[in-house]
């Protein structure tokens, strides 16, 4: 049986490139980066070399880079950092309705401990209004985190225009508000420049650009106040303690070289892809729905609901054809869990139910379209052939026609 | 835990799935949190389910147990049919993931709806 990745957005294979660079640090040159010896200094060279090669990825400074063991860990460390140094100054924060579960949940804790929270909307597009951004700060906001694109729809956010204004903020007086944006999604797929940006931190995850899982970054620009969130060593300028993972990091710095180098080509090609695969769907499938701006949005991802039918069971019958792809929505113990991003977006529970996540690599191919478009239309018949609810709008439909 | 391959089946070829033309009894239970439904039209005569078809919407263990239980009960007394447990269900599909027994627990309380509404047809 053949078998479709289309689940990039969730993790992404080890390119064989950044294996190669990675595995002299797995055996001969196994020091830790803090040892003074001659292994020591090999190991402190490679996570300076990657240190330089992820900057360059987001326009930031060698120095301005803190690695950790992911973007979730780089998404609560951004978070509690910056807040557990501002708290004596302010206890607001101003974050997305359509953050990942780790800007979530961080900012949910804060909120439990007395911080106040302001959730923006985001429209039928599914992208924040600079207008409500403004409209929700007050004097004792100390943090934004708004995220760069959306994991599940892949809406690209108004970021620069965000950080244009938190500077005029700034400009104002205002030296208290730091802003935060996780960008694990759109790092390696859009070109990002944090001095255009304006951000002032900045999440990264290596795993979603074809290197291994367990290691990510946090770009700290210069001058920003946070408390490390882990302690016990020296390491990462005091900000992160803990042995760095010297072999993941050389293989995240490579993986963003190679993001940097190649971003055009890997654009092109998912972007193509992706393209046709949506206008063959839309002609192929009745009753289907495009989640999220058309324009606006990483070009490897497409969320589509598939009316009358639910995530999940799609999932697995695409799973037994060899598709993987994903679901934002989860039935668990009878309570219904659908996905906080669709239902933003004013749909309702049924599509939000029935959306599921495709997101395309460097490494899938036209045949690979053609497959998936071939097994889903099989798995949306079968399945909506099952479902009560596609047999009662037929039912009013030939009602209302007889 | 995985589904098991008795499970996979079911959801890939499902039994008995639509509706029957000459139902004697027709019932459909929503799983009022969730929203799954269940949808079960049977032909009873002289006390036998002689035929049955299902529609489900919801969760594959949903449509899984929909498919399990219009295979399990046709031929059955209604009196056999009412004996049957959410266990025998799950049982029926290799088991059920703790968080996901609800499904079994729908598919058992359409069936005593329908078969009710056959005892009063």
């Amino acid at each position: 049986m053949r078998r479709v990745y289309l689940d990039h957005s969730a993790t992404t294979p080890v390119d064989p490139r950044v294996v190669e660079a990675m595995m002299p640090y797995l055996t001969e040159k196994f020091g830790n980066a803090s040892s003074v010896h001659l292994l020591g200094q090999e190991a402190r060279a490679a996570v300076d070399y990657a240190r330089r090669q992820v900057a360059s990825l987001v326009g930031g400074r060698e120095n301005e880079i803190i690695f950790t063991s992911g973007g979730t860990e780089a998404n609560n460390l951004a978070i509690a950092g910056v807040c557990e140094a501002a708290a004596l100054r302010g206890r607001h924060i101003v974050t997305s309705m359509i953050e990942h579960p780790s800007v979530r949940g961080r900012i949910e804790m804060l909120e439990k401990n007395g911080w106040e929270v302001t959730r923006l909307p985001v429209y039928d597009d599914g992208v924040v209004r600079l207008e409500d951004v403004r409209a929700a700060l007050r004097p004792d906001t100390v943090l934004i985190s708004v995220m760069m694109a959306n994991n599940e729809i892949g809406t690209i956010q108004p970021i620069e225009e965000i950080g244009a204004l938190v500077r005029g903020e700034r400009e104002r007086g205002n030296r208290q508000l730091w802003f935060h944006t996780d960008a694990v999604q759109a790092a390696g797929r859009i070109p990002l420049d944090v001095a255009e940006l304006g951000c002032d931190l900045l999440s990264l995850s290596a795993h979603k650009i074809y290197a291994p899982k367990g290691v990510g970054a946090l770009f700290i620009r210069r001058g920003v106040r946070l408390s490390p969130q882990q302690v016990g060593g020296h390491q990462e300028r005091e900000r992160r303690a803990g042995t760095e993972s010297v072999p993941n990091i050389v293989a995240f710095g490579k993986a963003a070289e190679l993001a940097r180098q190649e971003m055009n080509l890997r654009n092109a090609h998912t972007l193509r892809l992706r393209d046709r695969f949506e206008d063959e769907i839309s002609r192929r499938i009745d009753d289907v729905l495009l989640n999220g701006d058309r324009q606006r949005r990483l070009p490897h991802l497409s969320n589509i609901s598939f009316r009358f039918i639910e995530g999940e069971g799609l999932l697995i019958h695409l799973d037994m054809q060899g598709v993987a792809v994903s679901t934002g929505s989860a039935c668990s113990s009878g309570t219904l869990e659908p996905s906080p991003v669709i239902r933003a977006l004013g749909r309702d529970e049924e599509l939000a139910r029935g959306a599921i996540r495709f997101s395309f690599g460097k490494d899938n191919n036209d045949e690979d379209v053609d497959y998936v478009i071939g097994a889903l239309a099989r798995a949306v018949e079968s399945l909506r052939r099952l479902s009560p609810l596609r047999s009662e709008v037929r039912s009013s439909v030939s009602g209302v026609s007889g | 835990m995985p589904y098991s391959e008795t499970f996979k089946d079911h959801l890939a070829h499902p039994r008995n799935a639509g509706q029957l033309a000459d139902a004697n009894a027709i019932a459909e239970e929503t799983n009022p949190v969730c929203g799954d439904r269940l949808r079960l039209s049977l032909l009873v005569r002289g006390g036998r389910v002689e035929a049955v078809r299902f529609l489900a919407y919801g969760c594959p263990p949903t449509l899984a147990c929909g498919s399990v239980l219009a295979e399990m009960i046709e031929g059955m007394t209604t009196d056999e049919a009412l004996k049957l447990t959410r266990k025998e269900i799950a049982n029926a599909l290799g088991g059920l993931p703790a968080r996901k027994q609800h499904a079994a627990a729908l598919a058992i309380e359409t069936l005593r709806v329908a078969i009710d509404k056959a005892a009063n047809d």
